[in-house]
């Protein structure tokens, strides 16, 4: 039996996608046979970060229908021969869907993988309801920004309400420079104000955007962010990784100009 | 002294501190302006009996378990 994972935020651009798209690659290159579904309905966007965007032909809302067969519908990455995709509708709306359909589909994805990442929508609507419907385990993503931050608490408690309580953090975009000169929340800070689990802490790293355009996650010269993606991934399979600590690189110049 | 200046004068500890207050007060449904309010409602009270110092006068409330905390200096006879 699979386990269902929702990818959450509340606050639309910090990274829920990417996230799903790094860590459901990552899960797969470990030997975990993974299916990564988009729940957002209307605004398809999952299959252009994986790079499968040119392979749909049936989605989410046509195995709901009952339009297709499941298996008809999940696209296997030829490049990771244990990763699959769902994609979502681009022509429906959110309201396709309902609740307890999504836990049907949850359970009948559990019978065939390892762990089924689930891509939630941002806001708290509808399409929040149906993503973590069929839930086991959730995980926040958050930048260090006040209004990233303030949504994050309003998904934990929306979370908690519905009984989903195995919730874990992921801080996103993370700047060591700032961090040192006090101008941005650091992972502590963060981590205090939201008083949940943290699973993982990435710095804001060129190299994701480099994949991301390409529609090939993990693909690049094994950067700080694509390290620490393949860490979440072995904390989610129950592995103690120690967190790194974020820290700046300290230039020739700075080194020199050292002021205590 | 560096916790403080990098904490204090630096954006990051505003932000710091105004999340904290904020999410505090919307978990326990009571707004950040309802927080002032209830503060000055405590000097007021408090004023009546005692002679505080005003502007030295902290509200928190901690978030697990939620405890409402009042830090009140009370200015004696000694003091004045």
């Amino acid at each position: 039996m699979g386990e269902v994972i929702v990818i959450t935020s509340g606050k639309g651009g910090v990274g829920k996608t990417t996230t799903v798209a790094n860590i459901g690659t990552g899960l797969a290159m470990m030997g975990k046979k993974t299916v990564v579904v988009d729940t957002d309905i209307g605004l398809r966007n999952l299959d252009v970060v994986l790079g499968l965007e040119n392979r749909i032909v049936y989605n989410l809302v046509d195995v709901i229908n009952g339009s297709c067969r499941l298996k008809q519908a999940l696209i296997k990455d030829k490049r990771h021969p244990e990763l699959y995709l769902l994609p979502s509708a681009q022509t429906k709306d959110k309201t396709a869907v309902s609740p307890e359909q999504m836990i049907k589909l949850t359970d009948d994805l559990r019978e065939d993988f390892d762990y089924i990442l689930l891509d939630c929508p941002a806001g708290i609507e509808q399409g929040f309801k149906n993503a973590i419907a069929g839930a086991d385990k959730a995980l926040v993503v958050t930048t260090p920004e006040v209004s990233a931050i303030r949504d994050a608490d309003r998904i934990i408690g929306l979370l908690e309400a519905n009984d989903l309580r195995d919730i874990h953090l992921i801080i996103n975009r993370l700047r060591p420079d700032m961090i040192a000169r006090g101008d941005m929340m650091s992972v502590d800070d963060v981590t205090e104000i939201l008083a949940v689990d943290l699973i993982g802490t990435l710095l804001d790293d060129e190299q994701i955007v480099v994949a991301t355009n390409q529609g090939e996650p993990l693909s690049g010269k094994n950067s700080q962010a694509e390290e620490e993606y393949r860490n979440i991934c072995r904390r989610l399979m129950g592995e103690e990784v120690p967190f790194v600590e974020i820290k700046q690189k300290k230039s020739v110049l700075s080194r020199l100009f050292k002021r205590h | 002294m560096k916790t403080f200046w990098h904490n204090k004068r630096r954006s990051a500890g505003f932000a710091r501190d105004r999340m904290k207050l904020l999410l505090i007060s919307e978990r326990i449904e009571c707004s950040p302006q309802m927080m002032k309010m209830l503060k000055s409602d405590l000097v007021h009270t408090v004023k009546k009996y005692v002679t505080i110092e005003e502007n030295k006068v902290k509200i928190q409330i901690s978030q697990e378990p939620p405890v409402l905390m009042a830090y009140i200096p009370v200015i004696t006879k000694k003091d004045r």
